[in-house]
């Protein structure tokens, strides 16, 4: 190799290795200053980190202060509106002393005051209760008309009732009737004088001489102006299955155990018991019972009896109202001897129509020796009422006041009878009386009545009633007669044929 | 009959520390008198009904309505609060 060419690249050598040495310099001094650039912002950083620890840490101890002074703003909340209440009730209680104050020194004068005699009165009185009363009741006028026996008839009745109230929870009633018969005799009586104390919602005492319970028609609907026709069902007329009235003490009260209107109700009671006419000369089938036997007081023991009566249908569904009762009457009439009787009935109305109806049975245990077996007696009647208001509205092609006058009219018809075993000659009484029509057919031991019926009401209680009867009477069961040795031994013979009869009766009725 | 008599006695006695008040409207609300009348107001025509034409409010003084009601409350068995109803509907519009 020439020394030139080896020199040459000596010279390279030479120049690469002083530029390779430049450059590391160069680097050396680069990576120093990065460095201490980064030392530094790790530096800073970790001194803001301390400073958001101690910014924390401020935080935190301000929170909690902040949270005491709520705490204690609410405790001096509290603490205030309790000194306000305490300090209404302070002035409240001042008031109330000083009208209490005011109200002493009252009384101190009225009680230094001599007392005068009203005052005295009004003091009683107060004591006593509010003795107040009411006067209402019926009246009835009617004319009757008797084909069998080409009569006619006028009666008249007057009922005012007596409502008393002793304070709220006694209060009395009493009825005294005053009637002329057809003969022109009058008559008084006092069908109903009973007490009636409200011991709570449910139970009731009603105590007295009152309408027997036992059926419905005599405690609801025997007030002539209540009861649609002018005579009554022939289970409840002349020869009724029950008695009318009764002397006694009711337990009685109504539950509503549905929806309204629909209830239950009852009524148990125990009274005098059955009597039956005491001026034949001995006890015999057929005999009647006395009307008014809670007057005349002359039983031979105790009776008891009760009556439930339920309304299934609510109000709400608009189906009408529906009763179904059941009701028994037992008792002794004579010494040991028994009077068993039970019943059932029926009431349904809606809008103008109204149904009523029930069946009686009474079983009466006779005295030895007595030829023809025990008293039977049942009864039965079923009365249908329209009211014609709502078809007169319907009739717009009648002039105005036909339309009104139809309006004002009720409509019904009525089937009834009684089944007993026999009739009493002396007892069968032809002379009418007021809510009894007095035909002769219908004292028959198998008596049937149809009677039809057209009412006008001049108002909701004063009505003219006008009521056609046919009286259909069945064959059959015996007459007694009395005969023998001082007319005193009954004799037992067949009725023989029934006839029948018609009878019209027109009566002007006012509930007052 | 003097078991019956005493038995009454008893219970006319004792009647007075225990019996309620027939128709108990004093205590209540506006709110619950309103609704009472209403309740009459569909209970006067059904139960008056049942027996007789319903005799309208004004045909007699609300006080002798205090003293008629009580026996038909008696005769109709009706329950106390629908007696309270309609004695309030008869008191309201006479």
């Amino acid at each position: 190799m020439p020394a030139r060419r080896i020199f040459s690249i000596f010279l390279f050598a030479l120049g690469v290795v002083a530029l390779s040495t430049v450059g590391r310099a160069r680097a050396a001094d680069s990576d120093a200053s990065a460095a201490a650039e980064l030392k530094q912002i790790r530096s800073e950083m970790r001194q803001m980190r301390e400073e958001r620890k101690r910014d924390r840490a401020v935080i935190n101890s301000l929170e909690i202060k902040v949270q005491q002074l709520e705490t204690k703003d609410s405790r001096v909340e509290t603490t205030t509106q309790q000194l306000q209440n305490t300090d209404q009730k302070l002035k409240e209680t001042t008031l109330e002393l000083q009208q209490t104050n005011a109200q002493v020194k009252t009384l101190q004068t009225k009680v230094d005051a001599p007392i005068a005699s009203s005052q005295f009165g009004n003091a009683f009185d107060n004591y006593l209760g509010s003795r107040r009363f009411v006067v209402n009741g019926t009246f009835q006028g009617s004319f009757q008309y008797d084909k069998a026996t080409a009569t006619n008839t006028f009666t008249l009745n007057w009922t005012p009732q007596i409502n008393y109230e002793l304070n709220k929870w006694t209060y009395f009633v009493g009825q005294l009737s005053g009637s002329i018969g057809a003969d022109g005799a009058s008559g008084f009586s006092m069908p109903v004088a009973s007490v009636m104390m409200f011991l709570n919602d449910y139970v009731e005492l009603y105590a007295g001489i009152f309408d027997n319970p036992f059926g419905n028609w005599y405690e609801d609907r025997s007030a002539s102006w209540v009861n649609r026709f002018a005579t009554a069902p022939l289970p409840y007329d002349g020869e009724p299955v029950g008695p009318p009235t009764d002397v006694g003490a009711q337990l009685r009260g109504g539950y509503q155990w549905g929806g309204l209107g629909q209830d239950v109700d009852y009524t148990v009671w125990a009274s005098n018991g059955p009597s039956y006419d005491s001026s034949l000369p001995q006890a015999v089938i057929g005999q009647t019972l006395n009307a008014f036997n809670g007057v005349t007081l002359n039983t031979n023991g105790k009776a008891f009896g009760a009556r439930f009566r339920v309304y299934p249908i609510p109000l709400s569904a608009e189906w009408g109202r529906l009763q179904l009762g059941a009701a028994t009457l037992n008792g002794k009439w004579q010494n040991n001897l028994w009077y068993n009787a039970w019943g059932i009935n029926l009431e349904y109305q809606k809008d103008a129509l109204a149904v009523y109806g029930s069946w009686l049975t009474a079983y009466r245990q006779m005295p030895m020796g007595t030829p023809v077996g025990h008293d039977n007696r049942q009864g039965w009647y079923l009365e249908v009422d329209y009211a014609l208001n709502q078809l007169a509205a319907k009739m717009t092609m009648l002039p105005n006041p036909v339309q009104q006058f139809v309006g004002r009219m009720l409509a019904g018809v009525r089937y009834s009878g009684v089944n007993q075993r026999a009739i009493v000659a002396s007892e069968i009484n032809t002379t009418p009386a007021p809510a009894f029509n007095g035909s002769l057919s219908i004292f028959s031991p198998h008596a049937r009545e149809v009677a039809t019926l057209l009412d006008y009401y001049l108002s909701p209680s004063i009505v003219w009633q006008n009521e056609l009867d046919f009286e259909l009477p069945q064959d059959g069961g015996s007459l007694v007669t009395f005969g023998g040795p001082g007319g005193a031994t009954p004799l037992y013979t067949p009725f023989g044929t029934a006839h029948n009869d018609r009878t019209f009766i027109t009566q002007l009725t006012v509930g007052f | 009959m003097k078991k019956l008599v005493t038995a009454l006695m008893l219970v006319a006695a004792i009647a007075p520390m225990v019996a309620g008040t027939c128709f108990a409207q004093e205590e209540m609300s506006q709110q619950e008198k309103a609704q009472l009348f209403r309740q009459g107001a569909q209970l006067w025509p059904v139960y008056c009904a049942q027996c007789h034409s319903p005799r309208p409010p004004g045909d007699y003084a609300s006080y002798q309505w205090d003293i008629l009601l009580p026996h038909m409350r008696t005769l109709g068995n009706i329950p106390a609060r629908d007696a309270n109803a309609i004695m309030m509907y008869l008191k309201g519009g006479s």
